[in-house]
């Protein structure tokens, strides 16, 4: 086993002549939270879609649990039973009720009965402060609501690794927070998570350490107070002056 | 993406299996007999009778040879065109249609000894000033595809300077003339004399052309022993005097009197409500024909187009290539020449029959699933990827993904298109009357040849139609509602 939960080396990522990722190094230790910030196209995203391979990498290696999963050898599907993601847009099953949701890939998968599914539903759905929702369906829900929901799915599968992509962006300003909580909840039980924000204020407060990217590369990293207070990178510096309401 | 190719192929299996397999173990079980195509009306040599039986001369003939020699005949009445591309492709082994034997024919047939003898004729409306080829000038003449009166009339069309307009069958050509489309038509003098005598409301006004026997035929080169047997039987059947009974039978004063009787008094009675009694039997089981093509065929052409349709989504680019170039080609083939394709052309290259039910089939399948392809592909791709982004990240598989996320949204999205196909897959049945499937379309052109009633039987037929569509859409909105529930 790797001392590190994630392990990224030398990763890139070409859309034909478009490089979006040029050679990244980027490792995550257990119960870490780390935080991804950076312009809008520096790669964060496409980064962080490749540590379960939503984004197919050209080149380079992803260890994650001490698992190479560029590899195509690697059965990515159990891979990924492991690594729990949410996404900006929530994606819900539009079919499902939100207890389906919930429900579906620990039942799919064998990892658990109907019954046991059920509990343990009520019972993530109760942490994120949604029980009275488990038959609702997803259209009746809000957007952080859905988020909530989104993130106690993920957690279904009991994974060791939480993937956030800009979890909070699409969502109306008085939502932010309740989503915010209940990943600071999770931080605090020691999940390890990579989130991609650009709530500066969660990242300063929860994160272990931030990453600041641009142009494909990591510019700089560091523990927050050192990254947000004290920037060596002049990229940093331009970024967070435009953020500056931290 | 494995099972999916497991999945194809055993459906494509069953569903080879289930139209193929069946009719030829029926060809096999029955011993020495010979399908033989014929027209679907050519008074007196070959019409239905009122009970839709098919009777004629060449009914008759065929009936009696067969019996003298010992075998047994199946007989397809398709029409005359359809006739001789079937000879061709040897999906029938001969042809008796009042076929006339030419040195043009002779070069794709092999024709039998004549067993009658007619000559081309022109005919115009009763009450018609035109009287000679003279008067043709510049108008429109009626002719029936592929006969000898069309050959004829194409012979001399340059020289006396009209057009044609062609049919493909009796029908039509003399409906042509009477509603005054066409001035005149052309035809063996057998057939118009019986025809001007029964009541046909038009008058023969040249003689006879000295050419016109008529001839069995089989594919050249082909079905010898069938042609001798004829040959033998016919001399025979000459010999003892059934040849001249049955030759009176048909032509003779009282059988033309009749005739003419029958349809005069019959007249009166062609009512709507009538006509439906008189023909109850022939709707019957051309509707069932039309609703066994229909369900069948939807049911095939679903299964095959849910699998282009998935194939056209899995992530290879293999599969995806091949979804696309079956959408493309079965789609932009004409039903109608789709069908004619392989019920003809495949057995002519391929030396095996294909029974037309099947060929309907197969050619309901391929046309109206590329459809279906098309719009299954549509609606997959019409969910938003992110639903199944999700459920991958969850580490279900594509397969288990597409089925329990994807494909239950997907299909919400399809319904009003399958409805939609549902019915087109109704109408487009009537097409495989091309191939002679006795179905609603073909019964109604049958039992016109027989009572000339084409407003009124078309009127009927149509009505059907809309009556089977009718429940068919019923149906549809009570499923569509079940699902969407």
């Amino acid at each position: 086993m790797s001392e590190y939960k994630v392990n990224v080396t030398n990763l890139k990522k070409n859309y034909g002549a478009n490089h979006v990722l040029k050679g990244i190094d980027f490792k995550v230790a257990n119960n870490e939270v780390v935080v991804l910030i950076g312009p809008s196209g520096s790669g964060k995203s496409t980064l962080l879609r490749c540590l379960n391979k939503l984004e197919e990498p050209t080149s380079g290696s992803i260890v994650i649990d001490g698992q190479d999963i560029s590899l195509s050898s690697t059965n990515i599907d159990k891979a990924r039973e492991n690594i729990g993601m949410v996404f900006q847009h929530f994606n819900l099953f539009n079919n499902m009720t939100v207890g389906e949701n919930i429900m579906l890939a620990p039942i799919e998968l064998g990892k658990s009965s109907k019954d046991e599914a059920k509990k343990q539903a009520k019972d993530l759905l109760e942490t994120v402060g949604l029980s009275e929702k488990f038959d609702a369906m997803p259209s009746s829900l809000s957007g952080g609501q859905k988020q909530r929901v989104a993130i106690a799915r993920a957690l279904a599968m009991n994974p060791d690794v939480m993937l956030f992509d800009e979890p909070t962006s699409a969502l109306d300003p008085e939502m932010v927070g309740d989503v915010l909580e209940v990943m600071k909840d999770l931080a605090k039980k020691g999940m390890t998570m990579v989130v991609v924000t650009h709530e500066m204020g969660f990242a300063k407060e929860v994160a272990d350490r931030v990453v600041f990217m641009a142009d494909g590369r990591v510019m700089e990293e560091g523990k927050p107070d050192q990254v947000f207070d004290h920037p060596q990178n002049e990229r940093t510096k331009a970024f967070l002056d435009k953020v500056i309401n931290v | 993406m494995k099972k999916f190719i497991v999945w194809f192929s055993l459906v494509f299996g069953f569903a080879f299996i289930a139209t193929v397999g069946q009719p030829t173990q029926q060809v096999e079980a029955s011993e020495k007999t010979y399908t033989i195509a014929t027209d679907v009306t050519f008074p007196p040599f070959v019409y239905a009778n009122s009970n839709n039986k098919y009777v004629g001369i060449d009914m008759e003939l065929i009936k009696a040879v067969a019996k003298k020699e010992g075998f047994k005949v199946e007989i397809k009445p398709i029409g005359f065109n359809a006739a001789i591309q079937a000879v061709q492709s040897g999906q029938v082994d001969g042809m008796i249609a009042g076929m006339s034997i030419t040195t043009e024919r002779k070069k794709t047939f092999d024709f039998s000894n004549p067993y009658y003898s007619s000559g081309i004729v022109m005919a115009v409306k009763k009450g018609s000033k035109v009287t000679s080829l003279k008067q043709l000038k510049g108008k429109t003449v009626a002719i029936k595809t592929g006969t000898s009166g069309a050959d004829y009339a194409n012979s001399i069309k340059k020289k006396y300077g009209f057009k044609t307009v062609t049919f493909d069958d009796s029908d039509s050509v003399y409906d042509d003339v009477k509603t005054g489309n066409a001035v005149a038509c052309f035809d063996d003098s057998a057939v118009l004399q019986y025809g001007v005598k029964t009541g046909l409301g038009l008058k023969i006004v040249t003689k006879p052309t000295d050419t016109g026997n008529y001839g069995f035929a089989v594919r050249k080169g082909h079905n010898q022993v069938l042609l001798n047997k004829f040959n033998k039987g016919l001399k025979a059947l000459k010999k003892d005097g059934t040849y001249a009974k049955i030759i009176e039978k048909y032509t003779g004063k009282k059988a033309v009197s009749a005739q003419k009787k029958s349809s005069e008094n019959s007249s009166d009675s062609y009512t709507m409500l009538a006509l439906l009694k008189q023909n109850k039997s022939a709707f019957i089981s051309g509707i069932e024909e039309t609703l066994w093509l229909t369900i069948v065929g939807i049911l095939f052409a679903t299964i095959f187009g849910i699998l282009i349709g998935l194939l056209g989504v899995v992530p290879s680019k293999i599969a995806q290539g091949l979804s696309t170039t079956i959408i493309y080609i079965f789609r932009g083939l004409p039903l109608i020449v789709l069908a004619l394709f392989i019920y003809n052309g495949i057995p002519s290259l391929t030396g095996t029959k294909v029974p037309a039910f099947v060929a309907g089939i197969i050619t309901l399948t391929l046309n109206e699933g590329a459809y279906i392809g098309a719009f299954v592909k549509g609606g997959i791709e019409a969910v938003d990827s992110g639903q199944m982004e999700a459920a991958r990240s969850l580490g279900l598989p594509f397969s288990k993904s597409m089925r329990k996320v994807v494909l239950p949204q997907g299909i919400k999205i399809m319904i009003p298109s399958f409805v939609n196909q549902f019915i087109i897959t109704l109408k487009d049945t009537s097409i495989l009357s091309v191939i002679g499937i006795l179905e609603l379309t073909q019964t109604g052109k049958i039992i016109i040849a027989r009572n000339l009633q084409g407003f009124r039987i078309w009127a009927i037929v149509a009505v059907i139609y809309l009556l089977m569509i009718t429940v068919l859409t019923l149906l549809s909105k009570w499923i569509e509602r079940r699902i969407k529930n």
